[in-house]
């Protein structure tokens, strides 16, 4: 509370050396080359110098400030009552926080209670300490600001350093991300390799982490059936779908239809792509799967499921359709017109200049956005959360219900398990391969886009 | 004179053959956009006539309840608007100033080619593995508070941080040199060009871009799951760390609901979220036509 | 007698390994035109961005030896590239007005550099500009209007009426006109030969007989040197150099 309250101060308090030291280099100013930079950026020189330096002191005492309220609570006679049980302790504190800050909230444990008073002590007592750290750090970062404004002095140059020094800190943001994804993956996924040997992950076909208990918990975590029904789906059924409609789409879009006709069809096609995965596995689950169950009856199959994989990799083949289609789009539309032409002056059809020249000569370019789809397919979860099913089988049976990789990583984190569990952990073992997967499909497509653009510029 | 060779009957049936193919070719294509289309129609179709009967005022401003008669979307709209202002607040100065300064004023050395790497790799990621990163990282390691839409939103940013940089990126690059010329001749910085002249011309695309980000989040369900905001809230979260659900989450939970009544919630909720997307997309179409300057 | 403003010693400019000028000096005179000749490629553009730095922002492009402006080095350390640019400006090849208001297009320059206390003061910077640039008569209704919405030939005498408006020493003009019909480029021509009293200026023009309208002196380029310097009529009538001769004459080109 009442560092938040110290934060606002110090921005006040920047604001407030931003005009004081804009003033002040504006009684210096006297006219064309008096002074190196205009008094705006001396504003801007002494605001950074208080809040900068009071910021950092902000967060160091708001990252130490817990450890040291903890300590003397503990330390308190009041805390002698408290369980030695660590998780059940942290419950109780986590309680006597919420009491501190507001005494009036219920609490199950009473032992919350008794703590709460010296733990809003200590939390005042620190804050009010803080408060004074900061607010030196600040007044002392403004004077040194103050004491610089002279004509001579570059304030201009030292905020643009600042600046590009946030510009950096922000680009810096997406390794930081990527090293976020790694590092949390390999942590988790560590741990569950701890209890499962990674060959019997990588390898077993018996996949039922409800019955992992004991000595044979390696049986029971083989993923290779999540592959295959990842890949059945993903990579298979939805291909299937999305490479001739979104490849035709394209021919035609790019190839035959009026500009007219292009300009209005190609972003209504788009659409397809923007609709929510949610409203495509509710989709899929209510209308495609009930047709596809009675497809199934009408051929003969005995207890066709309602979840099937055909109906999953249908409708996520529809919502490939534009992502194949302007990937292709792009392909055919970096083929130098000379070539067409070449085989339209022999005489050639349009159809057969397409399918002799055309395609050919964008082969990469669509290979490439084939893999990018797969990519996006096998990395898609609402819809085989609602329409692929749970049942984990090695099966060609299209009508059958198949599980993916994305299924039980949303299976395995949702409930109420422990977090520690080999089961809860196996989520993020998966979530490690399709990562490695996707990233490996990605770098490949898109040097091979890379290789084509430039075999035509 | 007129060459015998195209004369012959044989001629005149392979020309005929192959106008067929030409013409058949051209309906597979003609066939494959209207399958398509009839798809999304079929789709919008069935949602409207499924929901259209349950949008009403009580649906609009109610929360969520076991009972579809009075369960409504209000509750799940709210946290859709505090994930996506956490969303926005942080992804959108982030990405813009990445995008600067990668365009602007990178040095050409490795770590900024890393950069760049992780960049195009993070647009490509699967959602639900940014989920399992703000489940890890946001919850697990720095204790944020489960299901809210401060933890939702941050996960969203980090994933749509990237598309910002991408497109703000192409908004930058498409900002003729011209234009810095000038600046740097009459005597701004560098620092000054950027942020006086190329950012303020830059600015309709990148917002384009950041508009259809943001419309990504809000349809994202799967990352949202692993951070538990899937919880069943009948008051709408007060603020940003309140336990609360997004609308494709209320979706996601109506969906697999027994009580037939909520088919219609479902399909109701579908109807209100698309109207956003909807709207989103079309003020980004908006601000493209209209404030795109064509060098 | 006008005294000297720019000096350049013994002056290499580099893109990466590759040498686009080679070992230039050359005195520049306040108060008149000195115009740089050459075939394209000649180097001629490279060294006139090089006398107010305007190579910095080129990330491979390098300089060595000397430049002096009133005897100062600028490329000494102490000097602030920006403030540099403030002492020689520059108009280019095209036209490029910032999309913006013909009056902001002016006002930028001075903003930016303190050079109007209020807004009257800027007005009266922007009205003098303007003026100076023959301008002001067109324009001075329509103020407001987009610079970019301006023909050619007008956009082109906004970006000079901007280059003055921070009051500069030298005028660096990089083919001026080669965007401009013959009625435009006549304006513009006029317009230097006015502008020269107060300014020294550098002209690069690929037009022989623009270099003969304009100039007082000229140096000719070829393939990154200095070939000859002098006064413009002892260049154009009497060549030393029989490399010069050859290019006037249209041998190359």
């Amino acid at each position: 509370m009442i560092l938040t309250g110290v934060l606002l101060a110090v921005i006040g308090l920047g604001l407030v050396g931003w005009f004081a030291a804009r003033g002040r280099a504006r009684l210096l100013y006297s006219g064309r080359g008096s002074m190196h930079s205009m008094p705006n950026y001396h504003g801007w020189h002494m605001a950074l110098w208080i809040i900068v330096p009071a910021l950092i002191a902000w967060t160091a005492w708001s990252a130490i400030m817990p450890g040291l309220v903890d300590g003397v609570v503990m330390a308190d006679p009041a805390a002698a009552s408290l369980p030695a049980d660590a998780m059940h302790r942290n419950a109780i504190m986590a309680e006597a926080r919420t009491l501190a800050a507001n005494p009036d909230a219920a609490a199950f444990n009473p032992e919350a209670r008794t703590i709460a008073e010296p733990l809003r002590a200590a939390t005042t007592r620190y804050g009010l300490i803080g408060a004074l750290i900061i607010g030196i750090v600040a007044f002392a970062g403004g004077a040194f600001g103050f004491t610089r404004i002279r004509p001579d002095f570059r304030a201009r140059t030292h905020v643009e350093r600042a600046v590009l020094g946030l510009l950096l800190l922000a680009s810096l943001m997406a390794i930081l991300t990527t090293f976020g994804i790694v590092a949390s993956l390999l942590f988790e996924a560590g741990m569950f390799f701890k209890d499962v040997s990674p060959i019997a992950f990588l390898t077993g076909t018996h996949w039922s982490p409800g019955n992992a208990i004991g000595t044979d918990i390696d049986d029971n975590f083989g993923a290779v059936p999540l592959f295959w029904g990842t890949i059945y789906i993903g990579a298979i059924i939805a291909m299937v779908v999305a490479i001739p409609l979104g490849l035709m789409s394209a021919i035609f879009l790019t190839q035959y239809a009026s500009h007219r006709v292009r300009r209005w069809v190609k972003p209504i096609l788009e659409i397809l792509a923007g609709i929510p995965t949610v409203v495509y596995g509710y989709f899929a689950a209510l209308t495609v799967a009930p047709i596809i169950r009675d497809f199934g009856a009408t051929l003969g199959m005995a207890n066709p499921s309602t979840e099937s994989a055909l109906a999953a990799g249908l409708v996520m083949g529809v919502m490939i359709i534009p992502f194949v289609s302007s990937m292709a789009d792009d392909a055919l539309a970096a083929v130098p017109r000379a070539m067409s032409d070449g085989s339209l002056a022999l005489g050639a059809t349009k159809s057969e200049t397409i399918k002799k020249v055309l395609l050919p000569a964008a082969l990469p370019g669509i290979v490439a956005g084939v893999m990018l789809a797969i990519s996006r397919a096998i990395g898609e979860t609402m819809i085989v959360v609602m329409a692929a099913g749970a049942a984990a089988r090695l099966s060609a049976n299209p009508f059958a219900s198949m599980t993916t990789v994305t299924y039980q990583i949303v299976q395995m984190l949702t409930g109420d398990q422990e977090f520690n569990s080999p089961k809860t952990l196996s989520a993020f073992a998966l979530g490690l391969v399709l990562f490695i997967v996707t990233l490996v499909l990605n770098i490949i497509a898109l040097r091979v886009v890379k290789k084509f653009r430039e075999a035509y510029d | 004179m007129t060459n015998p060779h195209w004369q012959t009957d044989v001629a005149t049936r392979r020309i005929e053959r192959r106008n067929a193919a030409e013409r058949r070719f051209k309906l597979l294509g003609l066939g494959a956009i209207v399958l398509s289309l009839a798809f999304l129609a079929l789709l919008l179709f069935i949602m409207l006539k499924n929901g259209l009967g349950g949008l009403d005022w009580d649906f609009l401003s109610g929360t969520d309840s076991t009972s579809p008669d009075v369960a409504g979307v209000w509750g799940a709209t709210k946290g859709s608007l505090l994930t996506m202002l956490v969303t926005l607040l942080l992804s959108f100065p982030m990405g813009v100033l990445a995008a600067i300064y990668l365009e602007e004023f990178a040095p050409k050395n490795r770590w900024i080619d890393l950069v760049e790497v992780s960049i195009n790799n993070l647009a490509a990621v699967p959602s639900i593995i940014f989920g399992l990163l703000g489940l890890a990282v946001f919850i697990n390691t720095l204790d944020m508070p489960r299901s809210s839409p401060l933890v939702g939103g941050l996960t969203l940013a980090l994933m749509t941080m990237p598309v910002i940089v991408i497109s703000g990126r192409n908004a930058i690059k498409a900002v003729p040199p011209s234009i810095r010329d000038a600046a740097l001749a009459v005597g701004a910085s560098k620092v000054q060009t950027v942020f006086h002249h190329v950012l303020p011309l830059a600015l309709p695309g990148i917002l384009t871009g950041t508009i259809i980000g943001m419309a990504r989040a809000l349809g994202e369900t799967a990352p949202l799951l692993m951070i538990g905001m899937r919880a069943f809230v009948v008051t709408p979260p007060g603020g940003v760390t309140d336990p609360s659900s997004v609308l494709p989450m209320q979706i996601f939970l109506w969906s697999d609901e027994i009580d037939t009544g909520f088919v219609q919630n479902t399909s109701a909720a579908i109807i209100v979220l698309l109207v956003f997307l909807l709207a989103m997309n079309g003020i980004a179409i908006y601000l493209r036509n209209k404030f795109e300057v064509r060098w | 007698m006008n005294e000297t403003k720019l000096t350049a010693r013994n002056v290499d400019v580099f893109y990466g390994p590759k040498k686009a000028i080679d070992n230039v000096s050359i005195d520049i005179d306040n108060g008149i035109v000195t115009a740089f000749i050459g075939p394209s490629g000649c180097g001629k553009s490279t060294f006139l961005r090089s006398l107010n730095r305007m190579n910095d922002t080129i990330a491979d492009a390098r300089v060595t030896g000397e430049i002096l402006l009133d005897g100062e080095d600028i490329y000494a350390a102490s000097m602030d590239p920006v403030a540099l640019r403030a002492r020689v400006g520059m108009v280019f090849q095209k036209p490029n007005p910032f999309p913006k208001t013909i009056y902001e297009n002016i006002a930028y320059g001075p903003r930016i550099h303190g050079l109007a206390e209020n807004k009257a003061d800027m007005d009266a910077v922007v009205e003098s500009a303007l003026t100076k640039a023959g301008l002001w008569e067109e324009v001075k209704d329509r103020l407001t209007d987009a610079g970019t919405a301006l023909s050619g030939g007008q956009q082109q005498r906004l970006c000079i009426a901007r280059a003055i408006a921070v009051s500069p020493e030298v005028i660096l003009m990089d083919e001026p006109c080669s965007a401009l019909d013959p009625i435009a480029t006549a304006k513009i021509e006029e317009l230097i030969d006015e502008l020269k009293e107060n300014y020294a200026i550098v002209i690069v023009t690929h037009s022989m007989q623009q270099a003969a309208r304009v100039s007082q002196r000229t140096a000719f380029f070829h393939l990154g040197n200095l070939v000859e310097y002098g006064e413009t009529s002892d260049i154009f009538t009497n060549p030393r150099e029989e490399k010069t001769k050859d290019y006037i004459t249209g041998r190359y080109g």
